[in-house]
């Protein structure tokens, strides 16, 4: 995936792009609002990671103007501002998704991956499948391996969302931001144990385990 | 800077610019100016009523001699116009013949010069002597008439004494002017110059202030004016800016010390860590995990620091809709859920419906959360929560969690929701103690409060639990 950071912290977005690069990401780096213009009006970038503050042009300035250049590439913007506020204008401003410093690398990466995702499943799906994990958007089943799994309505939009990012890892922030829809850093264990009455349903009885526990990250559904 | 020698000269300079002095020579000025008009129209009134009193008289004293005259002919008019010339003095006669040839009279001949025969007034002055024997002039004022018998008769009068009249009139107004300037300037400098140093003190504590002295209060004089009124918002201001200051600093202290501890273990577990690597002993990666762990923990302290103190700033919940909290209750009890079904704890919500409050539903969810995850973190298995929803008769809404847990003692109620207080017997929980003052900031950016009581009391071997109520006012 090509990645454009745009950030004044250099060796902030040095540490951002070596990590992103272990991960198997191509990235560029840009140090302030101008150069990150020019550099997302040259390039083409799967996801672009945006600092808030920034001299020159700020993140909000940026991103504003490529959503009206007619640029849609995912923007993740990152803020040392507080939380609710901010993550308003930001998202008001274009951005698509909002990470506030400081953060865990493992949720930057996971962020950055359901963004890049997100662009690639465009169209309406009435069916999604994992495996041999399946799910009817309509009549709201699941199958796994053919036989009917039964699930709460919360459970069934927790693995639709993990379903549509498959082989990704997702953290606990992003399941309680993208499930129950409310933005706050959850206690640990609240999500997990919500995950683990999922994985008691789609896992057991079977021998491969889909569901797994990304350390220090958080969850991934796989093949 | 000015020097000594000019500093005296400058205060004076300070006191001329000083606003009340600038008022007072204003309103001075005004006052000067309608006082000369009462002044102009007193001595105008004054000459006018002198001038008007001497020609009546003048025309009195005519008209009498027109009627010796009609009554008993010129020569007894002439007995009587040397009578009252032998008489008193206050009026001057001349009885010409029709060839102006002077008949009797204190004139010589008549001020009045081409008489044509229609009856004239005239103003005039006499040469005369004052009391040192000096010449001078008098003024004075006539009437000339002719008689049917074709001589002419003048009647006239000294206005000396109206002119002095005038003159000390005039002279009085001009004094009593000056002495309303010489008041009115010596009272503005009066004023000023205490006004100048009621300001001179506020000034100086606001420069104080200004370099980060925040101990310096300006002086009450106690006399309930603006002035004081200022002193005191501004004393009250300082006092809440340190009061802030103090508790940011104290705050900082104890991010510090709640800090210092997990950032001293991970310090500590990635040296080993490292250790192990070089000495090409056993698997790091356990200590490496550990190490992360802790650095989430150290961010989630982070975080929770930082949304509690952008809430205590901002003063107000950012981005407030009206929206009705039911929802938010059953989703927080819902998510919950779970959790307490594995910990062996039985949940239960009791949401009033149509209810309606102001908020940041964001910063709500995190607070109401906050509790709950207290109330699960406490109670011990077996027990309960109750998580309610309801108005209370005040017009506010509450929003309480209730368990079955330990509960806090009375005297601590107010301390676990200070940053960081762990009370003794939670140490061995994890969280950083900052759980309380989150939903506390929470509350007051919401115009509301946290209210902790005890629960349902002693339950089981359990108890007497805990009541945390979020209270939110009612939506106006």
């Amino acid at each position: 995936m090509h990645i454009l950071i745009v950030e004044d912290d250099v060796s902030g977005a040095e540490v951002m792009a070596r990590g992103l690069s272990d991960a198997g990401h191509a990235c560029i780096i840009r140090n302030d609002g101008v150069a990150g213009l020019e550099a997302a009006r040259e390039g083409e970038f799967d996801v672009m990671i945006i600092d808030r503050m920034m001299p020159c042009l700020d993140g909000v300035g940026l991103v504003e103007t490529l959503r009206r250049d007619g640029d849609e590439t995912p923007v993740l913007f990152l803020s040392a501002l507080g939380e609710i506020e901010d993550r308003v204008t930001g998202l008001r401003a274009g951005a698509d998704d909002y990470l506030v410093k400081p953060y865990a690398f493992a949720e930057l990466i996971a962020r950055v991956e359901a963004l890049s995702r997100r662009r690639e499943t465009g169209s309406v799906l009435t069916q999604l499948r994992v495996g041999d994990l399946e799910m009817d958007l309509i009549a709201r089943r699941v199958h796994r391996a053919g036989r009917e799994i039964d699930l709460q309505p919360r459970e069934f939009q927790l693995l639709e969302f993990l379903m549509r990012h498959a082989g990704q890892a997702v953290t606990r922030t992003m399941l309680l931001e993208k499930v129950w829809e409310y933005h706050f850093d959850p206690q640990t264990n609240v999500i997990d144990v919500h995950i683990s009455r999922l994985r008691s349903k789609i896992d057991k009885g079977f021998a491969h385990p889909m569901l797994e526990t990304i350390r220090g990250a958080g969850y991934r559904l796989d093949a | 800077m000015p020097d000594e020698r000019d500093a005296p000269a400058e205060g004076l300079l300070r006191l001329f610019r000083a606003a009340p002095f600038r008022l007072t020579l204003l309103s001075l000025a005004l006052f000067a100016f309608a006082g000369a008009a009462f002044m102009a129209y007193v001595y105008i009134a004054a000459t006018g009523e002198a001038r008007r009193r001497t020609d009546a008289e003048i025309l009195r004293e005519a008209d009498n001699l027109v009627e010796v005259y009609d009554r008993a002919g010129a020569s007894a008019l002439n007995t009587v116009l040397v009578s009252r010339m032998a008489g008193e003095r206050r009026f001057l006669y001349l009885l010409l013949a029709p060839d102006n040839r002077k008949i009797s009279g204190s004139l010589a001949r008549s001020p009045v010069e081409g008489f044509g025969g229609e009856p004239t007034w005239i103003r005039f002055s006499l040469s005369g002597f004052d009391e040192d024997g000096r010449p001078r002039s008098i003024p004075a004022r006539g009437y000339q008439q002719r008689l049917p018998n074709g001589e002419i008769l003048f009647v006239g009068a000294d206005t000396g004494d109206d002119q002095s009249f005038i003159v000390t009139l005039a002279r009085g107004l001009w004094g009593a002017g000056a002495l309303v300037v010489v008041l009115g300037i010596t009272a503005g400098l009066l004023v000023s110059r205490n006004f100048t140093r009621a300001m001179t003190g506020l000034t100086n504590v606001v420069a104080a202030a200004r370099n980060g002295d925040l101990t310096a209060r300006a002086a009450v004089r106690g006399a309930g004016d603006e002035l004081d009124q200022l002193a005191e918002g501004l004393n009250d201001m300082l006092d809440r800016l340190d009061r802030s200051m103090s508790a940011h600093r104290h705050a900082g202290d104890s991010i510090a010390h709640d800090l210092r501890s997990p950032l001293t273990r991970l310090k500590a577990r990635l040296e080993s860590a490292l250790l192990d690597m070089e000495a090409g002993r056993g698997d790091s990666r356990q200590a490496l995990r550990q190490a992360l762990d802790d650095t989430d923990g150290v961010l989630r302290t982070f975080s929770a620091v930082l949304a509690i103190s952008r809430l205590q700033a901002a003063g107000e919940a950012p981005n407030a809709v009206i929206f009705d909290p039911a929802g938010l209750v059953g989703d927080m009890t819902e998510l919950y859920g779970p959790l307490c079904e594995d910990k062996g704890l039985e949940i239960a919500c009791d949401i009033a419906a149509g209810l309606t409050v102001r908020g940041n539903p964001a910063f709500l969810a995190q607070a109401l959360a906050n509790l709950v995850d207290n109330a699960v973190k406490y109670t011990p298995a077996g027990g309960a929560v109750m998580v309610r929803l309801r108005r209370r008769a005040s017009g506010d809404t509450e929003i309480s969690v209730t368990d079955t847990g330990p509960g806090v003692p009375h005297p601590d109620r107010y301390r676990v929701v200070d940053r960081f207080v762990r009370l003794e017997n939670s140490r061995n929980l994890p969280g950083a103690g900052l759980g309380l003052s989150l939903v506390a900031a929470v509350a007051q950016a919401h115009g509301g409060r946290l209210e902790l009581g005890e629960g349902p009391g002693a339950y089981d071997g359990s108890g007497p639990g805990l009541r945390a109520a979020l209270i939110l006012p009612e939506v106006a």
